[in-house]
């Protein structure tokens, strides 16, 4: 992607190509942020592009403070989660076909699916503040300096999170397992 | 080791393996002491990370996309709007004047984004109006009414956002409009006067030219005798085009970009059923009906 600094002020001028770019440079990750968050791939789709219409009319408050875009997009990823999951509180429904990737044989798939719908599952056991780590690092590929940006900690504090995180999603998938 | 030591190696180990590539293998042997500890952390990252693969679905995908570019447009509208509040009043004498005289421009280009609610849509609606006039083909025409028939039902499905049912079916009239002009284009009687503002134009080389077998009709009226279907005539300007081959080679193109425009209006509109209050799906139900009938009755009079 161009230089993100750029970009966003493009955007904030409501040029559609640099929205553009935004869009498809995060979508999938948001996507898998907020699956990842909430275990329900189908409601995640939803609140993605909820995310982007979020993004898209409040952009032009986005600020330039030293703090990366990603981290503000983010920010918004999980008010939205924090709203959804305020509001339903439901049973996660089961993972359809979002799970298969191209190339996957049928069984090949059903193990994916399997494997991603136990992970998604235990991930229910971890904190907020874990799972938020967890799916930042892991789901969306940020860096511990990026996490820290959007969850406003230190480092450290992340490192600390990620540590008890997988340990709490290790115990939790083998209680999975044994069930 | 401290805590926080363990940390930045758990830390240090996910880069080397998530980032970098590395095996599980070789990152153990870098920390042999805490191998025992970091191995099942770093298995269950694996099996985290797996959940990275959870892909959107590809239809979904593409409605969100479509979603997200009709808030783009509306948002950029909603900005020019401010600027050009007072312009449909003289909506049509200066579509004529920009599109005659100024060839476009800005104001044309920001009217071509609006949205039925918004004042510049007259504006949109005149200039294209005039273009269709001004245009001198009659595959230059098919052409442009496949695109204003494609803004309709983008239209439509934006008013279905926003609850209007009125709107959805007077667009839903507009794009009946456009669909059937196309196929009497298609047909070949694009003689018939266009409803418009302006009589239709020949083409600036045929205007000039000896009379000479053609498909485009000369000044058009309602009583003009319909030139035969542009498909089986010989080589000449049917489509505007130079030869036979030309000739083919537009229809071939025009044929592809209604299916592709039929595939897609579809989609859209049937997202927005799927989506949409129990208020409005009679009136989408119907452009639905009216796109479907009207693509396929273009592409039928293609073959």
């Amino acid at each position: 992607m161009q230089d993100e600094e750029s970009l966003v002020r493009r955007a904030q001028k409501h040029d559609q190509e640099a929205f553009a770019q935004i869009y498809e440079e995060y979508f999938d990750r948001i996507y898998r942020y907020i699956t990842f968050k909430i275990g329900d791939a189908v409601e995640a789709e939803d609140l993605t592009q909820q995310v982007f219409l979020n993004t898209l009319r409040s952009i032009s408050s986005f600020k330039w403070r030293g703090k990366p875009f990603s981290a503000w997009l983010y920010r918004i990823a999980h008010n939205q989660v924090v709203d959804y999951l305020r509001k339903k509180k439901k049973a996660v429904v089961p993972l359809e076909e979002n799970l298969a990737s191209a190339g996957d044989n049928p069984q090949q798939a059903a193990e994916r699916k399997l494997g991603i719908e136990r992970v998604l599952a235990a991930a229910r056991h971890l904190t907020d503040a874990q799972r938020e780590v967890i799916s930042l690092r892991f789901t969306s590929e940020l860096s511990i300096a990026q996490v820290a940006e959007v969850m406003g900690k230190s480092q450290g504090a992340v490192k600390a999170l990620q540590h008890s995180g997988i340990v709490a999603l290790r115990r939790a998938l083998s209680v999975t397992q044994n069930e | 080791m401290n805590k926080k030591e363990f940390d930045n190696i758990l830390n240090e180990c996910l880069e080397r393996l998530l980032v970098k590539g590395e095996s599980l293998e070789q990152c153990l042997q870098s920390y042999p002491e805490q191998a025992a500890e970091l191995k099942p952390l770093l298995e269950t990252a694996l099996a985290a990370r797996e959940a990275s693969t959870v892909q959107p679905r590809p239809d979904f995908r593409a409605r969100a996309r479509y979603q997200f570019q009709s808030a783009l447009k509306e948002m950029a509208a909603g900005k020019s709007r401010t600027s050009w509040g007072w312009f449909p009043r003289w909506a049509t004498v200066l579509a004529i004047v920009l599109v005659l005289v100024l060839g476009g421009g800005g104001t044309v280009f920001a009217a071509d984004g609006s949205m039925p609610d918004s004042p510049l849509y007259s504006v949109k609606l005149a200039t294209e109006q005039v273009r269709l006039t001004l245009t001198p083909s009659q595959m230059g025409k098919a052409r442009l009414c496949a695109e204003l028939a494609d803004r309709r039902v983008t239209e439509i499905a934006y008013m279905a956002n926003k609850g209007d049912v009125q709107q959805v079916e007077l667009i839903t009239e507009r794009l009946d409009d456009k669909l059937d002009l196309l196929v009497v284009l298609i047909e070949g009687r694009g003689g018939v006067s266009l409803p418009g503002i302006l009589p239709a134009a020949p083409p600036p080389e045929e205007a000039a030219a000896p009379p000479a077998p053609t498909t485009t009709p000369p000044p058009p009226t309602e009583e003009a005798q319909p030139a035969p279907p542009v498909a089986i005539t010989g080589p000449g300007k049917g489509w505007g085009g130079r030869d036979a081959d030309d000739q083919n080679s537009n229809q071939a193109q025009l044929r592809n970009t209604l299916a592709s425009d039929a595939a897609s209006n579809r989609a859209v509109l049937r997202a927005a059923l799927d989506e949409m209050p129990e208020s409005v799906k009679p009136a989408l139900r119907r452009a639905l009906a009216v796109s479907e009938d009207g693509y396929e009755e273009a592409l039928d009079a293609l073959e």
